[in-house]
């Protein structure tokens, strides 16, 4: 080897780097130390001189043969070169076993020898550095190196001499041996804070090593000090040893006041509660009321510091009030007697001045400092821990007795007051300063905070920002904090990942106190306002997601309201442009930020249908509406009336969502209709109806006039050709009208039964039940609901849907999906196991089943929000309405286009389903599908095909009876052939139902069973929505209709009027007009009753 | 966890880096990190001035000298302070064995110097020694306390 001969020092020192390098390479090279110098790449050196044949692994052996024969020569002369080969070997990898235990050997050998040696004179080569003899300076050397390479090694933590010579190490005269030996400890300790407190106990004692660490120069060894007090100062097992405890605790403490910021922080940080990443609130809360209410006392320098004396003294049981004596240092003279000081003053004024620094990393570091203080009083607030912030602290000082009382309870506590009064003032001219309370400490840190802001770093302010965030507590006026994020926001150049993580912050904070959910909802709003274009739409819609689970049901509103916000943000203005263009050139373009606005404006859509229904706990299957109101609301004026002052939450929702599938672009439009049926399905009337309408207004929006008077009250002005969202609609229509004809059929199947007193056959229980199976497939493919409760029929099926599914033993969940169903099998069960049953049909009993996922009102429960939050966010399952959770966190747009693709799909799902579903079904009813499905795009008149595909397709006579036109249909060839109007049941009421007005038709066909089980007239079982009887009235004016849906009339008729809606008349004629209409719609004025 | 030790030239080329614990696809990302951070931000900027940047929970501090770029990254106890005092070590070190804040040429000049001062300075992502004397000491094979 090249070193064995060499005597230049630089020359080996780069032998053995290159050796470290070397063997650090190993197979591992992605984790090894990387670039700088390349070494020798020995496999292709092997390669180029075959004749040598040196590969690396010839070379390893040797390598470590010479390095490990080198570390373990005890020869003063090559003390140097062994401290190199132990280090270099210390570089390979760990996974080497051979060479690990190796290692062990050479390093205990070496402490064995050094540091039980060492003891006699650790006095002298810790306070006389210079002057130590060369044995010593040698032996620290190996001891230090010895550590060192202890360090790298895998900790062996049961291993009792690992941990004596740990623990040894830590009275190293060497500082960066010290630092290595604290290392290690507190690690360990981490793991058997029983077993180290044990052993370090002894040096913890006045004078031992832990307290000459406090004066090392080494700022690493201190840090590590103050973690290693921390772990052990709240170690379980030595409650029995209150003494140690609180060497411990004062140890910390004193850190507060150590020159170095980073110390102080550190100590700062564990008396918070935080020392790694998986602290607990509990914890967090307690160093909160900790920090607030612990005095430090510093030693009396009279008395002489003894073993004893700190013993009996520590065992007071106070955690908080030691009076433990810390040994000063002897290089100071005489210190003076210090005052006990309150730890809240002396982290605050360590704060403060931190913040006058002009060094960037230490402003940053205290704004960290600052959110962990933040932090920990949010805990302390969630968990309702009363800490009077009006205190002042220095009353704790006067009186130990009472510092329980002050910290447990709240400041209205007599002893507290006493205490006040009795508070000698001080004689210094800081009195007036030191009488300040915590709320007023705490509110100039945060003006120092805020000055912060100022600093050009963007770093620093993301930080301040955030540290003000953690700041603000639930009933501080937020505004300072949005006027600050307001004028930084308005700064084009912040990055936007900073952007994000301080929303991240905001939702970090929120978790923290779910209470704050309106005031952080209101920040988050600035993002969105101000800085659209770089807020990641997926970090904003968790937020909104959070906090609309977590801020309890009188927040919902206000939740949503934030999200709504984004809807109506205007497009990016060019002129903005140009003034960001001005500015600077790098700051986001005008089309970029175009895009990442809409792509915001898609989620807060998508995230409105997702949850309008659980921001406004309106549900189809626990409907709060009474039976028979719907019948209230025949006008659709009353309609939306009823249902915004129903359920305000839910008809704003409509709205803006109504507005955005008008108006904004292509995408938008796209899920805001998306949104709308999803909100249609799972609620129930008159939300449903009113979206029916407006579904169907959207696909035609060529029928000028009926959109005017249908939504005068939006104040839309829809153009002239529509929405071109006809295609998009037209499934989701039809799956509407499915679920409405259905509803008709079943209420006129069970008044066919009720009146012929005839009981449901097996037969027709099997059809009501695959068409109820089939519509929640139907519906399945636009949005979850809830398989086991949701019922497309209406409420009224749940009985029979019950009587069938449990003479055939189907699951409601699993339903033809079991296969057991599936096969007949479970037809052969005869078990008496209760199934699960669809709710009773009594919705005014409102009781959610406590198995309820989905039922409103859990935060106004016990739980605390914050359980909840956390375990939503743990991925635990949550109380949202959605299942889809992942499309929260993927990008929102895939999951758009996948809903888009779903929604091309739909209708071969659909008939996939239906076929699958409906084996019964004829093929003519099939073919007619294809056909509706063929041409449903843009057909006004699909609805009509839809007739036929039921599963009910057998039976002609729905057939039949289903194929009239809507009110806004071309309907006047059905009206035709309605001339007659026959009293039969069959033809007139079926045809009739449609045409009378979409919007209430099924909502009666809901409720109105309800109402009055047993109808009058067995041949109009859908002739509910006709007043009892038709009143005679006469035209008063000629009046000529104009469009397809009304009705001519000569002055002087006599007619019938049906019934009123939207201020029309729906009347009919004694006999046909001139233009062979019998019925239709007329203004109210124009007849008098 | 001392993550990263990277230098630069003033126009953003990598002259020198160590990586600990950082697999090879994110040392892409952190050069190119790192060298956006000192094009935006170490452009007239004083010598010895301290920069500081956060990323999630990882801190970087960095600093000019001469016409090198120096940032050091790290995690965990490495916050921004104790990066500081990496990067002083590092910097009083850098000088020392240039014998004054580095040219680029310099610094090359003395960069085997350089790699041996950082050996000794922080070893598989744990500083060692901050004091420039016991460094100085150590890359020539000297014992450290005579």
């Amino acid at each position: 080897m090249l070193h064995q001969q060499a005597e230049d020092g630089h020359v080996l020192r780069y032998a053995y780097y290159f050796l470290a390098r070397i063997l650090g390479e190993g197979d591992t090279q992605s984790i090894s130390a990387g670039g700088g110098i390349p070494t020798p790449n020995w496999d292709a050196l092997a390669d180029l001189s075959s004749i040598g044949g040196i590969t690396r692994a010839d070379v390893l052996p040797r390598i470590i043969a010479q390095l490990t024969k080198e570390a373990e020569n005890p020869d003063v002369s090559v003390h140097p070169r062994r401290v190199a080969a132990l280090k270099a070997l210390t570089c390979t990898p760990m996974s080497n076993t051979d060479i690990v235990s190796k290692l062990y050997e050479i390093v205990f050998g070496i402490l064995d020898k050094v540091a039980d040696a060492g003891k006699v004179r650790k006095k002298k080569g810790m306070f006389g550095r210079q002057s130590v003899d060369k044995e010593s300076a040698l032996r620290s050397n190996l001891q230090y190196v010895a550590l060192s390479a202890l360090r790298r090694l895998p900790l062996d933590q049961g291993n009792p001499a690992f941990l004596h010579r740990a623990v040894q190490g830590i009275a190293c005269a060497d500082p960066v041996g010290v630092r290595h030996a604290l290392a290690m400890v507190s690690e360990m300790a981490v793991r058997d804070p029983y077993g180290v407190a044990m052993a370090v106990g002894k040096l913890s004692l006045a004078g031992g090593a832990l307290q000459e660490v406090l004066h090392i120069q080494d700022v690493m060894s201190r840090m590590y000090l103050a973690r290693l007090c921390y772990i052990l100062s709240r170690a379980r097992g030595i409650d029995e040893r209150m003494d140690l405890r609180s060497q411990f605790t004062t140890l910390l403490y004193q850190l507060l006041l150590d020159p170095s910021e980073r110390v102080c922080f550190e100590a700062i940080t564990c008396i918070l509660g935080k020392f790694d990443s998986h602290e607990s609130s509990e914890e967090r809360a307690a160093g909160w009321a900790l920090l607030t209410s612990a005095i430090l006392k510093f030693p009396d320098p009279s008395a002489q510091p003894s073993k004893d004396s700190s013993a009996t003294q520590g065992s007071d049981g106070s955690t908080a009030s030691n009076d433990s004596v810390a040994k000063f240092p002897k290089d100071r003279p005489a210190p003076r007697p210090r005052r006990p000081q309150p730890l809240i003053r002396l982290v605050m004024r360590r704060l403060e001045s931190a913040l006058r620094s002009h060094l960037r990393p230490v402003l940053h570091a205290a704004m960290r400092i600052v959110q962990e203080i933040g932090k920990s009083r949010a805990a302390a607030f969630a968990l309702g821990m009363v800490i009077n912030e009006d205190s002042v602290p220095e009353n704790l000082i006067e009186n130990g007795d009472i510092i329980k009382a002050d910290s447990e309870v709240d400041g209205g506590d007599p002893a507290a007051e006493v205490s006040r009064t009795k508070v000698v003032p001080l004689p210094s001219s800081l009195a007036a300063n030191s009488r300040e309370s915590i709320a007023s400490m705490l509110s100039n840190l945060v003006e120092g905070v805020r000055t912060t802001v100022a600093c050009e770093c963007f770093y620093v302010r993301a930080a301040a920002i955030k540290a003000m965030m953690w700041m603000q507590s639930p009933e501080e006026s937020v505004e300072e904090l949005k006027s600050t994020i307001a004028g930084e926001l308005s700064d084009p150049l912040w990055p936007a990942s900073l952007l994000n993580e301080i929303l991240l912050t905001l939702h970090a904070r929120f978790k923290a106190t779910p209470e704050m959910a309106i005031i952080l909802l209101d920040v988050s709003r600035l993002f969105a306002t101000k800085a659209p274009g770089k807020i990641d739409s997926d970090v904003l819609q968790l937020l909104w997601k959070t906090c609309l689970i977590g801020c309890g049901p009188s927040g919902k509103h206000t939740a949503l309201e934030a999200v709504t916000v984004v809807l109506d943000l205007p497009p990016p203005a060019p002129d903005a442009l140009e003034v960001s263009v001005l500015k600077d050139h790098s700051s986001t373009s005008d089309p970029k930020a175009a895009v990442a606005l809409q792509r915001l404006t898609q989620a807060a859509v998508w995230f409105l249908g997702e949850n309008a229904n659980y921001a406004a706990a309106e549900y189809a299957w626990e409907s709060k509406t009474p039976p028979g109101t719907a019948l209230m609301m025949l006008d659709g004026d009353k309609m939306v009336a009823a249902a915004s002052s129903r359920n305000p939450t839910l008809a704003g929702a409509l709205t803006r969502l109504q507005r955005c599938a008008f108006s904004g672009s292509w995408e938008v439009r796209i899920v805001a209709a998306q949104a709308l049926i999803t909100i249609a399905i799972r609620s129930g009337e008159p939300y449903r109806l009113q979206v029916y309408e407006f579904l169907r207004a959207l696909a035609k929006g060529g029928v000028q006039e009926k959109l005017k008077e249908a939504y005068v009250s939006n104040g839309e002005d829809q153009g002239a050709s529509g929405t071109g969202l006809s295609s998009i609609i037209a499934p989701m229509l039809q799956v509407l009208d499915e679920m409405y004809k259905a509803q008709d059929q079943l209420i006129k199947d069970m008044r066919q039964h009720d009146n012929a007193k005839q009981e449901w056959s097996d037969d027709e229980l099997r059809r009501l039940y695959e068409n109820h199976e089939r519509l929640l497939d139907l519906v399945s493919l636009f949005c979850f609901v809830p398989r086991s409760k949701y019922l497309p029929l209406g409420p009224t099926s749940a009985g029979l849907l019950n009587i069938y599914r449990n003479r055939h033993h189907i699951d409601a969940t699993t339903g033809f999906n079991d296969p057991a169903v599936a096969t007949g099998i479970a037809d052969l069960q005869v078990s008496t196991v209760t199934r699960i049953e669809y709710p009773p049909i009594q919705i005014d009993a409102a009781v959610p089943s406590p198995s309820d996922g989905l039922v409103d009102g859990i935060w106004s429960s016990n739980l605390a929000g914050v359980d909840r939050v956390n375990a939503y966010l743990g991925g635990v399952g949550t109380d949202a309405p959605e299942v889809e959770d992942d499309t929260a966190t993927t990008r929102a747009s895939v999951s758009y286009d996948d809903m888009w693709a779903k929604t091309l799909l739909e209708a071969s799902d659909g008939e996939d389903a239906d076929e699958q579903l409906s084996g019964s079904s004829s093929p003519e009813s099939t073919a007619s599908f294809e056909t509706s499905v063929s041409s449903q795009f843009g057909s006004s008149r699909y609805p009509s095909l839809f007739g036929n595909t039921t599963s009910f397709g057998q039976n002609t006579r729905w057939e039949e009876e289903h194929r009239p036109g809507t009110r806004f249909g071309k309907f006047s060839g059905e009206l035709t052939s309605l001339a007659e109007d026959q009293p039969s049941y069959v033809e007139s009421s079926p045809a009739n139902a449609p045409l009378h007005g979409t919007h209430w038709q099924s909502g009666i066909g809901n409720q109105e069973p309800l109402h009055s089980p047993s109808s009058e007239v067995p041949s109009r079982p859908s002739d509910v929505q006709y007043p009892e009887e038709a009143r005679a009235g006469k035209a008063l004016y000629e009046f000529t209709a104009g469009g397809d849906d009304e009705l001519n009339l000569t002055a002087g008729e006599d007619l019938e009027i049906e019934y009123e809606v939207d201020g029309w008349y729906f009347v009919r004629k004694k006999r046909p007009g001139r233009d062979g209409k019998l019925s239709g719609l007329v203004p109210v004025l124009y007849v008098t009753s | 966890m001392l993550m990263s030790v990277l230098f630069a030239n003033s126009s953003g080329n990598v002259l020198l880096e160590r990586f600990h614990s950082v697999p090879g696809e994110e040392r892409l990302h952190w050069r190119s990190f790192l060298v956006k951070l000192g094009t935006d931000n170490l452009n007239g900027a004083r010598d010895d001035e301290l920069f500081v940047a956060s990323h999630k929970s990882v801190y970087i501090v960095y600093t000019v000298i001469g016409d090198i770029w120096v940032f050091t990254v790290g995690k965990d106890e490495y916050d921004e302070l104790t990066l500081v005092e990496v990067l002083h070590a590092i910097t009083s070190s850098v000088k020392d064995i240039c014998k004054k804040a580095p040219s680029e040429r310099v610094f090359l000049d003395k960069y085997g110097k350089v790699c041996l001062g950082l050996d000794e300075i922080f070893s598989q992502g744990i500083l060692e020694h901050t004091d420039k004397d016991r460094v100085r000491r150590l890359t020539r094979l000297r014992p450290l306390v005579e």
